[in-house]
């Protein structure tokens, strides 16, 4: 079948469920998280085995089924699951800060709302026009806006609402002025005929240096890159949780797939040179920034805010380096990485929201004798974390190792210092977290950690999936090839 | 550089424009500094109201909410106008712009389905 | 597939453990287990054949670039999976069946895991695995010291985790660069030989690639001046760990200087710049360390600091660049790597019994211990370099080989740093033999510690490391004769 009915049929089920929540108002809401739940997984399995990438017609030069396109789909979709998956187990928190007579408190719209996102980060995977791509882009960010501040009667929430709304409403602007200057210097909104007028320009690179420096401005801001990622901590931290996982891997790998497709006629333009420093400075800066501000957190949902400011500079400094190196592409280890990104955060986040659910605060010391509470929970904690600071034979080595070697080929050693270093001070704060879980004692009157058998067997395939991607990233790597 | 001469009418705009601004804001204070002030003539203007309560007071949500739902199903309405003008030429190449259409209002349809069962609509409580 | 079997045994103990099985057994079996399968691996390579034996590939991850995680030893790989397996087995007989905080099964399961790492890193064929092996044993030693631990253990267990963490970092780096500038295709160890002699890289940049690795392995072997992580860690650690770490993980490096650094970057390995810095560091490791040590009052620390020195030596013999240098550091990392995992195993003894390793303790422990005293004196007279055990042979090949070079056309610094290093022989002796006469010999002092003589379990352990010394001090060339044709391989 054509690539596009998946996103049809994500969206005719989000539309269904809305409407099943708004007129069977004595059903218990988890019921449309496990029906969204097995329709994505529906979803999932027809992109898998079903759909047809040669055949299906390109709408007009809209839509594009290449790898990298069903690659992220993917991604976007297996976010949503385990997305459903949290939001169903941080119900509980979720509707205390909620009015209504409860059952009636915004569970069901809640667990609608991440399949519309999933339909337009599939899009945005897809979409080979600046017009397509801003639509998506525009849908996830709006629906963002909605869950992020979900949590009405939660001052963090309404905060980070507030926030992300109106930062996000700029940097959109600055986007949408970038792409209207893109459009005004070459006449096309189609990137392959951007491109093709591109790579032929003669004459003064300013403007295309201008809109270059605009849309950047723009792009950063969504993939949380310094110095656009103040938004971050806040939002992340305010933001109910299983919107924050949400965010912080399918929110940034919709960020990186724009940027890879908005760059890509900047590179084959004369000004390919710019925008490779230009990636750098950034990768650099993002790199120092959320490395060295994570050290000080005590508070684990901002720890892992900024650990995804700092995988975000990782990510940027495998574009910077521009060029195939050691047998792998800048685009590809990108994709490798998102995919081992989506699997250690998971599960990071999921120990959190059980944690949070269970002791009511985010902070480190919530965590402390947690091997003692929970042993399964810390061990897959411990995973998660060796994984986001890159020890080997886990999944979070492969990213950062080719990331690595693509900075050496293209002879980079400033910012191969700078990620060295980086890395280092991962080791520092991701250890933290193991230190609290194994080497302090839980409270006095901790309360038992209680969580859904969905939520074990998610946790339990999470785990299995950072050990085996360790040493087989095989599933991951259809793009690696330059 | 022949294409800025297309531009001097704008600078011209633009000059008149803050020209008028300074001018009405310049006049003000010089000439409102001469006057006496007191209580009365500081307060608030309501049209020969007295000023009582909260200068922002609360009101109802169904207000914000009407006024939303009304702009959203307009713009749908306003996208229907050019597809309306386009539609009889285009029909006839391609079944896609009838489907498109349906499938936009049929999601707007769903959503304004939404919003009544959820009571957005509902101006009495 | 034995060596696969060596990785896979303590992995699944190490699982088999944590979902219940009786820890200390287990562990136990797994590490007699290897043992055996060591020998069996000794009893079917060829002595004096050149190239990988016993070679198998387990799966391939990438095409392109070409990584497999594929085994296979040589003579030099061989005598580290011997020493793994020895030190892993007194590791396991040196752990306890009860822990005062923190679950048992963690205990055996982190050992385990530094076990199945370490022998890992030494039967990797493909240089990823090579480096991602030794990397398993971080996370462990990470909670086993901050949790089992004595003394100031938080921080000790912090500092080693961050330090050996960006030494890693350091290597990774110099790896990336290595791997690029020799193709870029593969990461198999063989190949990349091969590449390295048919199409050489610049005498420069191989410079450059080899301070970065010589940095990075540096840190992790606490090359001087990056070793001060190393007294403290291992002075805090507990028994199984320190034994591990000093004994096995530190050997680490060195292999990876010996395997990886100096064949494929002959030129980088020879250049004058870096040599002459490598020997200023080994005569801060040998000299500065070895005063340092002398200064110390407690056994542990001591120990800590005895084992950075001793390194000093096996650099020094890497720095000759001749073959017999070669074969001595060889010979010494494998004399020194058993006894100092017997020194700590009986520092653990001691400290377990007393709650104290300060000399001021102790007094005429020799008349109530008897053969903790025998064991103590071989460990020490072992790192001392006195004929007889296998530490002297190496120690005297190593010295031979640094000087001899000069007549080779090496530098002329290294003769001067061979004399220097001559010192440090004096300086063990001096310490090692103060440590022994101040916890063994006199009267007790003030307030003495008591402490047990070693039960039949503990004689077993150190018997496991002291007949292997006592056997190559006296027949060096059962050793020598597995790694020489490695050696001349690797270094044409």
């Amino acid at each position: 079948m054509p690539a596009y009915f998946l996103e049809i049929a994500i969206v005719l089920l989000g539309l269904g469920l809305l409407m099943v929540d708004a007129f069977a108002t004595t059903l218990d809401r988890r019921l449309l998280g496990h029906l969204g739940i097995a329709g994505v997984a529906a979803v999932l399995a027809g992109l898998v085995f079903g759909v047809d990438s040669s055949a299906s017609e390109p709408l007009w030069g809209f839509y594009a089924t290449d790898t990298a396109a069903l690659f992220y789909k993917g991604l976007a979709l297996v976010c949503t699951l385990l997305v459903l998956v949290l939001a169903l187990e941080y119900a509980p928190v979720l509707e205390s800060y909620r009015d209504g007579r409860p059952g009636r408190r915004g569970l069901g719209e809640f667990l609608c709302l991440p399949l519309f996102l999933c339909a337009g980060l599939m899009w945005m995977a897809s979409m080979t026009d600046l017009l397509g791509l801003f639509v998506a882009l525009e849908t996830v960010t709006i629906t963002f806006y909605v869950v992020v501040a979900y949590m009405r009667r939660n001052l963090g929430s309404l905060e980070a609402g507030v926030k992300y709304l109106i930062l996000g409403a700029l940097s959109t602007g600055f986007l949408l002025y970038g792409l209207a200057w893109l459009f005004g210097l070459t006449g096309q909104t189609n990137l392959a005929a951007i491109q093709t007028v591109l790579v032929d320009w003669k004459g003064d690179t300013t403007p295309l240096l201008f809109t270059m420096a605009l849309l950047m401005v723009g792009l950063s801001f969504k993939v949380g890159a310094a110095p656009f990622q103040f938004w971050i901590p806040d939002v992340y931290q305010g933001a109910p949780t299983p919107i924050t996982a949400f965010l912080s891997v399918g929110s940034k790998a919709a960020g990186f797939i724009v940027l890879i497709r908005l760059l890509e006629p900047l590179l084959a333009s004369p000004i390919r040179h710019a925008v490779l420093l230009m990636l750098g400075v950034l990768a650099g800066a993002t790199l120092i920034v959320g490395n060295l501000a994570a050290i000080s957190q005590s508070n684990f949902k901002r720890l892992l805010a900024y650990s995804s400011i700092a995988h975000a500079g990782f990510l940027l400094m495998a574009l910077a380096a521009g060029q195939p190196a050691g047998g792998v592409s800048p685009n590809g280890v990108v994709a490798l990485y998102l995919g081992t990104y989506l699997v250690m955060t998971m599960l990071a986040f999921a120990v959190l929201v059980i944690v949070r659910k269970a002791g009511g605060s985010d902070e480190l010391t919530a965590f402390n004798g947690l091997s003692q509470r929970s042993p399964f929970l810390a061990f897959a904690l411990v995973l998660a974390m060796a994984s986001l600071a890159g020890v080997p034979l886990t999944a979070g080595f492969f990213g950062k190792f080719f990331s690595l070697v693509l900075i050496a080929g293209a002879g980079q050693w400033a910012l191969l210092t700078v990620a060295v270093v980086a890395a280092a001070c991962g080791f520092y704060y991701y250890f933290k977290v193991i230190r609290c879980m194994y080497w302090n004692d839980p409270v006095s009157e901790a309360p038992p950690l209680v969580f859904s058998q969905l939520t074990r067997v998610a946790i339990i395939l999470l785990c299995v999936a950072v050990v085996v991607l360790g040493v087989y990233p095989k599933p991951l790597t259809c793009l690696l090839a330059p | 550089m022949a294409e800025i001469d297309n531009y001097h009418a704008v600078l011209l705009q633009l000059l008149l424009v803050i020209g008028l601004a300074a001018t009405m804001l310049g006049l003000s204070v010089l000439v409102g500094r001469a006057g006496r002030r007191n209580a009365i003539k500081d307060s608030a203007y309501e049209c020969g109201m007295l000023p009582i309560g909260d200068s922002q007071p609360r009101f109802s949500v169904k207000f914000y909410l009407v006024a939303m739902l009304f702009v959203l199903f307009d713009i749908e309405v306003v996208f229907m106008y050019p597809w309306a003008v386009v539609f009889r030429d285009l029909v006839a190449q391609n079944a896609m712009v009838f489907w498109g259409m349906l499938s936009f209002v049929g999601i707007l349809t769903v959503a304004y389905v939404y919003a009544l069962k959820k009571g957005a609509l509902r101006w009495d409580n | 597939m034995i060596l696969a079997a060596l990785i896979v045994i303590p992995l699944l103990a190490a699982v088999a453990v944590a979902a219940g099985a009786p820890a200390r057994l287990t562990s136990l079996a797994a590490a007699v287990l290897n043992a055996v399968l060591t020998v069996a691996a000794l009893m079917a390579f060829k002595t004096g054949e050149v190239g990988y034996q016993l070679a198998a590939t387990l799966f391939t991850v990438l095409p392109s670039p070409d990584l497999k995680l594929s085994v296979g030893v040589d003579g030099l790989s061989l005598v580290m999976v011997l020493l793994t397996a020895l030190v892993s087995l007194g590791a396991a007989l040196a752990s306890p069946s009860t822990v005062a905080r923190g679950s048992l099964r963690l205990y055996h399961a982190s050992v385990l895991l530094i076990t199945a790492g370490a022998m890992g890193a030494f039967v990797s064929t493909d240089l990823f695995f090579f480096y991602a092996f030794h990397e398993l044993a971080l996370i462990p030693t990470f909670l086993m010291i901050g949790l089992f631990g004595t003394g100031d253990r938080r921080t000790a267990a912090w500092k080693i985790t961050i330090y050996l963490g960006l030494g890693s970092l350091i290597l990774l780096a110099g790896l990336a660069a290595l791997f690029l500038n020799l193709g870029g295709t593969t990461f198999d160890m063989a190949k990349l030989t091969v590449a390295a002699q048919t199409t050489p890289m610049a005498a420069g940049t191989q410079s450059w690639i080899f301070l970065t690795l010589l940095i990075g392995f540096g840190i992790l072997i606490s090359l001087f001046p990056f070793h001060s992580w190393a007294p403290q860690a291992y002075a805090c650690a507990p028994t199984p760990v320190a034994m591990l770490h000093a004994g096995v993980l530190k050997k680490f490096g060195l292999y990876g200087l010996l395997k990886v650094a100096l064949p494929l970057l002959p030129l980088g390995s020879q250049s004058a710049w870096v040599l002459n810095l490598l020997l200023f560091a080994l005569l801060g490791n040998i000299l500065w360390i070895g005063l340092v040590t002398i200064a110390q009052r407690e056994l542990d620390l001591m120990l800590g600091h005895s084992s950075v020195m001793h390194m000093g030596y096996i650099f020094l013999g890497i720095a000759s660049h001749h073959l017999i240098g070669l074969t001595g550091a060889v010979l010494l990392m494998f004399a020194h790597g058993l006894s100092i995992a017997l020194l700590f195993f009986l520092n653990g003894v001691i400290r377990s019994a007393a709650g104290t390793t300060h000399f001021d303790r102790f007094g005429g422990l020799a008349k109530q211990a008897p053969r903790l005293g025998l064991m103590f004196g071989l460990a020490t007279f072992a790192s001392i370099g006195l004929p007889g055990l296998a530490n002297f042979s190496g120690e005297l090949l190593v010295f031979f080989g640094a000087f001899k070079n000069v007549a080779a056309g090496g530098t002329l610094w290294l003769p001067l740093a061979t004399i220097l290093a001559l010192w440090g022989v004096v300086m063990s002796a001096v310490y090692g033999l103060r440590a022994y006469r101040s916890i063994f010999m006199g009267q007790p002092g003030a307030n003495p510690a008591t402490v047990p003589d070693l039960t039949t379990t503990g004689l077993l352990t150190a018997l496991v490391f002291v007949i292997p010394l006592l056997l190559l001090g006296f027949f060096p060339n059962l050793l020598l004769d597995l790694v020489r044709p490695a050696l001349a391989a690797l270094h044409g």
